[in-house]
């Protein structure tokens, strides 16, 4: 700069050497040098006129004519050519005036050629002619002009023209009028034959001219659109039905938000998705959900942070993953989770940097990364550091006023963070929704217009929190439903898992700062993640009936009490993991209750979103970064299966939820909130898988996530907010790994109640696999092995597993790689596991061995999509719920896990939606129902995103595991690179379609799957893996490492490469 | 910028009257002022009538009195075009040629007639000169004194006879020239005896 500016100080001083006196000027250089090669009468002082051409003119005016001579006082004669002087040089002191005549000071600057140089040059001299009346004369009688127009004679007859030319040119045609020379004449008959052929002939061009080609090609020659009609034209029909998989504009939100926000736009399907889901998306979400609940069961036993963020998304993937490539789960999971984990760091960040400053999610995140492993800690520290502010928000009144602030900043920061990411953005739409919904359904609007979609779940979350829990809650969800579907889930999961992650810290460390963090972190993604959580409660509440909700409300309270007393989570464990859940939740719940509440019926969509945000929430918890990706898929999830489960469900959950949320405020703390992630798993199915597949699946999912985060993490995070219900979480999911949607949805079917537990012991062993695999994959490949994990993982994760894990571990792996990611994951994972061992250890590790070969099958299916080896194993897993052990065979201990948790969201697949766990435990039954219709809904994707999701997830788990998983992969694969491009493209409207594609695919896998009957397989076969996962969870850091080096393993990173760069 | 802004003393587009040392009175819009020089450009009406000319008149305003604004433009000036460089140097070398060229023709005694002609051809055919006193048209045709039609001389073809229309039509518009001066003289001679 300061180089530059000497230069150019140098250059006009230059410059003004050069151009001193008139040169300076630039209107007398340009006046002067117009009239150059003119003649001029110049006077000097003295009188006398000298007349000649002007020559040039000098720096002091100093005047040049050239061929100037004395001008005599007489005109007469020109001057002589001895009086002309070749050149005289008048001093401007001598000049008194200098007379141009005549000059066209336009002649230098004149373009020859041009039409403005043409024109003004006949426009100076010529005049306008006289108009002159037009006689035609008598001939000419008034309408003789129209007869021209009326000849019909078509020019010349050709046989005049023939004529014209013999005479006048001599020439003579050989014309024949027959064309004999080009074909033959038709010779008609009264021949059966030939009239036989003419009716043929007739029948022909009838068909041809019926054809829609034809008509089509005609048209396009016909048509009198304008090319605006034709091409750039928005049109949209209001028709409400239509609304639920189409893109409702933000003004129009509001009206839905204010009805339910599922049925009103995306939110609506996501709602309706999510509030059935609860129940369907538990048992189908099952995956999801059994993974959530072993991640809550983990949480619950020990460190619901992972446990929760792990299980729901990252669990459920890596199940996936892992069963099928054992590795690949535990790889994926970790490396996604990395990878999610770093964009919704990023995400986070932005939304957090709004309210706490744009800076504070990373800086918790980095800080929870050099205190527990870079990635996953920071995730995790953010999270859980949302989760309490979430929690303190949640806290109670003195919360409200905090979440307002929270809110506020959640505001403030989403839109950063909408902004720094796309997917941010319609996180932060979504969570924004949320919140709005939430706290006030104007807010969403406005959330999700600001695009900090994080800032608006915290401060939907904080609203809820801080005014009316339940009220909020409901209202929120509706609300959040419609404006979260994208925006929330962003939120949610970012924030989520942040506050997830900076939970888990803090719970881990129980040191102040982490809770400062958190609390940060919280803001905003608690604001999100309390919702979330709250919502979460909710689920947990009405899926896990009345233990979920105890739970719930403990978890809530504590995390809302907890912010500051992280360090009690952990010995509160099951307060804190509450209030982790409860934060978790609250985030993934932004989503899930931003999807849930368009699901049409607040109350069922709050449950559902809760019970997918519960998991969410326990999974972001776990995961801490994970978390927030998590926390979104798992919201989504949530959503959708909470959309998908009945409303009714959603209601009575809605009812626990604001208990739950009211509880939740009361605990502050993100250990809380882990807590309580796995108590709820203790509870029902719903609350167990909730917070086992969040907790579980983040870590898992995020690890594949990432992977899939890294090539669409971006994307993924804002299909998660679009798809934040049910849609846009199996969108998402889809958009990272399609077939962890599918496969997650198939899991939570099989899993359903009993998955659920086990589910969430899978998911926390997935994550501590995903973290094995994170390591694995750091060492080599990080991102891209992480990738196909994460991939994997998602599928099995299912959305909200995915949504979140996909957002913390690509966050963890690009910012801390995949070991980092894996580190957090560990520590994710290893407290996932402790808490599940505690909590439920049989249930978790049969679960996880479910998911397991849930995700193997899903691995299978991603082979088989990626040409990988494993889909030969996937088959062999699918066939045998305890093939989840074959997988983890291949990779033992990981596999388990990580199968489980992949079986889940293989099972899940169809309900991959956040709903999916929560719901398909509870609802397996239903979840198929609604699988089925979403599978149906699926092929009409288009339809209603809403409902599209919703389906898709339900008919992911009751498609059969295996297939279902299978199909889902491509259908997520192909949802993935539609979700990457709508996820650019805009949040609702392109994750709707993505949804909807994604929907599409998985309901076709569903349909395959067909049954419900596979959860209870599933179930077997999680029980089976039960055994290996339980010492898993006990020895969560050994066993997650070795899941996720075996997930690697597993994984092959070949196939989850393939799935990353199909992805990609 | 040591030298201020034009529109500082005379903002540009401003139109300006002022009084000369030499008793000239000069009024025109403001194009260009230079404060150091006191050089002040000015832009009238073309003395000659034409629309698409102007006169530019350049004043040593240290010679000048009486100077008086008599309406200022706000507005901003246009901007400058860029000119033709090389083009306004070819002007100035073909003017200076031109000048030269006919100074040479008075000084070889050439009628007024002649120069007239002269100068017609010229406008057309730029490939004419002056050879003694005839004129040299594209080295085919010498036109020689009194410089009419039959005076013109060459190899008969198209050339001769463009030539020749020039001539022609040159005579005829100089003759259409006096008859309107006569009938405008002869017009105001009328007025005046009328009026008186």
């Amino acid at each position: 700069m300061f180089a530059l500016a000497r230069t150019i100080t140098v250059l006009s001083s230059v410059f003004q050497v050069a151009f001193s006196g008139v040169y300076a000027n630039m209107r007398m250089v340009h006046v002067l040098t117009s009239v150059v090669g003119t003649k001029c009468e110049l006077k000097v002082k003295n009188g006398v006129i000298y007349e000649g051409v002007f020559k040039t003119y000098g720096p002091e005016c100093d005047l040049v004519l050239d061929a100037a001579h004395r001008k005599s006082p007489e005109p007469s004669m020109g001057p002589r050519r001895e009086d002309i002087v070749d050149s005289i040089i008048f001093k401007s002191s001598d000049v008194v005036v200098v007379h141009f005549k005549d000059v066209d000071l336009s002649y230098a600057k004149r373009d020859n050629f041009t039409d403005t140089a043409v024109s003004s040059r006949i426009n100076g001299e010529h005049k306008e002619k006289d108009l002159e009346p037009w006689d035609g004369g008598d001939q000419h009688v008034s309408g003789s002009l129209e007869s021209l127009d009326n000849d019909l004679s078509n020019g010349w007859d050709p046989d005049d023209m023939f004529k014209y030319n013999e005479e006048t040119y001599g020439v003579k045609s050989t014309y024949d009028s027959s064309l004999s020379s080009y074909t033959v004449p038709l010779e008609r008959d009264n021949s059966e034959e030939f009239l036989k052929r003419e009716a043929r002939a007739a029948q022909l061009a009838e068909e041809i001219e019926a054809s829609a080609a034809y008509k089509a090609r005609v048209a396009l020659e016909n048509d009198e659109r304008s090319e605006e009609e034709k091409y750039t034209a928005v049109v949209r029909d209001s028709h409400t039905l239509n609304r639920e998989n189409k893109y409702i504009p933000p003004g129009q939100r509001n009206r839905e938000a204010g009805m339910s926000w599922g049925t009103g736009r995306q939110n609506s399907p996501r709602l309706v998705q999510c509030s059935p889901g609860p129940p369907t998306p538990r048992a189908g979400p099952h995956d999801y959900n059994t993974l959530s609940g072993v991640d809550q069961r983990v949480v619950n036993g020990g460190a619901h942070p992972w446990p929760s963020r792990c299980p729901s998304p990252s669990s459920r993937p890596p199940s996936r993953y892992q069963s099928g490539p054992t590795s690949l789960p535990p790889r994926a999971s970790t490396p996604t989770r990395p990878p999610s984990r770093p964009p919704s760091r990023p995400l986070r960040p932005p939304s957090h940097p709004s309210a706490h400053g744009s800076t504070a999610p990373h800086s918790t995140v980095p800080k929870r990364l050099s205190s527990e492993g870079p990635p996953r800690m920071s995730p995790k520290s953010q999270r859980t550091p949302r989760g309490h502010r979430v929690a303190s928000c949640r806290g109670g009144g003195p919360p409200g006023t905090d979440f307002m602030s929270q809110g506020a900043s959640a505001e403030v920061s989403a839109p950063p963070p909408a902004r720094s990411s796309p997917s941010g953005g319609t996180w932060s739409s979504v969570v924004s929704g949320a919140l709005a919904p939430k706290s006030h359904r104007p807010r969403s609007p406005r959330q999700n217009s600001v695009g900090g979609a994080p800032p608006g779940p915290s401060s939907l979350s904080s609203p809820q929190a801080g005014t009316v829990p339940v009220d909020s809650m409901t209202t929120p969800a509706s609300a959040t439903s419609p404006t979260t579907a994208s925006p929330a889930p962003n939120l949610a999961a970012t924030p989520l898992a942040e506050a997830k992650e900076s939970r888990i810290q803090e719970t881990r460390q129980n040191s102040p700062s982490a809770n400062k963090e958190n609390v940060k972190p919280m803001e905003s993604s608690s604001g999100i993640s309390r919702p979330a959580s709250k919502g979460v409660l909710l689920n947990y509440l009405l899926q896990s009936s009345s233990n979920p909700d105890p739970v719930f409300e403990t978890t809530v309270t504590k995390s809302a009490r907890e912010p500051g007393d992280k360090p009690k989570e952990q010995p509160i464990e099951k307060s804190t993991t509450d209030s982790t859940g409860p934060k978790v939740c609250s985030e993934s719940s932004g989503s899930d209750e931003v999807s849930a509440t368009p699901a049409g019926s607040k109350p069922s969509t709050p449950s559902p979103s809760p019970s997918s945000s519960a998991l969410a929430a326990v999974s972001e918890q776990k995961r801490g970064p994970d978390v927030t990706s998590q926390g979104v898929q798992t919201s989504s999830p949530a959503v959708s299966a909470s959309a998908k489960s009945d409303k009714e469900d959603k209601e009575e959950k809605k009812d626990p939820v604001p208990e739950s949320v009211r509880k939740s405020t009361l605990n502050p703390n993100a250990k809380e909130f882990n807590p309580r992630a796995f108590c709820t798993p203790p509870k029902p199915a719903t609350t167990p898988t909730l917070p086992r597949p969040q907790g579980q699946p983040s870590p898992s999912i995020v690890v594949q996530q990432s992977p899939a985060v890294y090539g669409q993490a971006m994307c993924f995070p804002q299909m998660y907010p679009l798809a934040s219900v049910s849609p846009g979480v199996q969108v998402m999911y889809h958009v990272p790994v399609p077939h962890m949607t599918v496969s997650q949805s198939k899991p939570y079917r099989p899993g359903k109640v009993p998955n659920m537990p086990q589910q969430r012991p899978d998911q926390h062993h997935p994550p501590g696999t995903s973290t094995m695999m994170h390591p694995a994959t750091a060492a080599g490949p990080p991102i891209v092995a992480p990738s196909p994990a994460y991939s994997t993982q998602y599928f099995t994760c299912s959305p909200q597993q995915f949504t979140s894990q996909p957002l913390v571990q690509q966050m963890t792996h690009y910012q801390s790689q995949a070991q980092h990611v894996f580190s957090p994951v560990m520590q994710g994972s290893a407290r996932m596991i402790t808490p599940h061992t505690h909590g439920q250890p049989s249930l978790v590790s049969s679960s996880t061995t479910q998911y397991g070969e849930q995700t193997h099958t899903m691995y299978g299916k991603d082979p088989n999509l990626n040409p990988n080896p494993f889909s030969a194993p996937i088959p062999q897993q699918y066939p045998h719920p305890s093939a989840t052990l074959h997988p983890h065979p291949q990779h033992p201990q990981p596999s388990a896990t990580p199968t489980g948790q992949a079986q889940q969201g293989t099972q899940h697949g169809g309900s991959h939606p956040a709903p999916s766990p929560v719901q398909h435990p509870q609802h397996q039954a239903a979840a198929a129902a609604a699988a089925a219709q979403a599978l149906h809904l699926g092929n009409p994707p288009q339809q209603q995103m809403y409902s599209a999701l919703a389906p898709t997830p339900p008919s992911m788990t009751p498609g059969p595991n295996p297939q279902s998983p299978q199909a889902t992969f491509p259908s997520a694969q192909q949802a993935l690179y539609i979700h990457p491009s709508q996820v650019q493209h805009g949040y609702s409207p392109n994750p709707m379609a993505h949804v909807q594609q994604a929907h599409m695919q998985s309901g076709m896998v569903p349909t395959h799957h067909g049954t419900p009957s596979h959860p209870p397989v599933m179930l077997m076969a999680t029980q089976p893996p039960a055994g290996p996962q339980p010492p898993m969870a006990q020895g969560t850091l050994n066993p997650i490492p070795v899941s996720s080096t075996t997930h690697f393993s597993y994984m092959a990173h070949p196939p989850v490469q393939p799935h990353h760069q199909q992805q990609l | 910028m040591a030298a201020p802004v034009p529109g500082e003393y005379f903002s540009v587009g401003s139109s300006v009257s002022c009084l000369t040392c030499l008793g000239q009175r000069l009024q025109g819009e403001v194009v260009a002022f230079d404060y150091q020089t006191k050089m002040l450009t000015l832009k009238c009406a073309s003395s000659s009538g034409k629309p698409n000319l102007n006169d530019v008149i350049l004043v040593n305003l240290a010679y000048v009195s009486d100077v008086e604004i008599l309406t200022d433009r706000t507005e901003t000036p246009p901007p400058l075009a860029s000119l033709n460089v090389s083009k306004l140097a070819n002007r100035a070398r073909t003017e200076k040629e031109d000048k030269l060229s006919q100074a040479y023709a008075i000084s070889a005694g050439v009628s007024v007639e002649g120069q007239q002609l002269f100068q017609t051809i010229h406008k057309t055919i730029k490939d004419c000169k002056w050879q003694e006193k005839n004129i040299i048209v594209m080295d085919d045709v010498v036109i020689s004194p009194p410089y009419q039609v039959e005076n013109c001389k060459g190899k008969e073809g198209s050339a001769l006879s463009h030539i020749r229309k020039i001539v022609e039509k040159h005579f005829r518009d100089v003759e259409t020239q006096k008859s309107m001066q006569r009938s405008q003289a002869q017009q105001t001679q009328k007025d005046s005896s009328l009026s008186s």
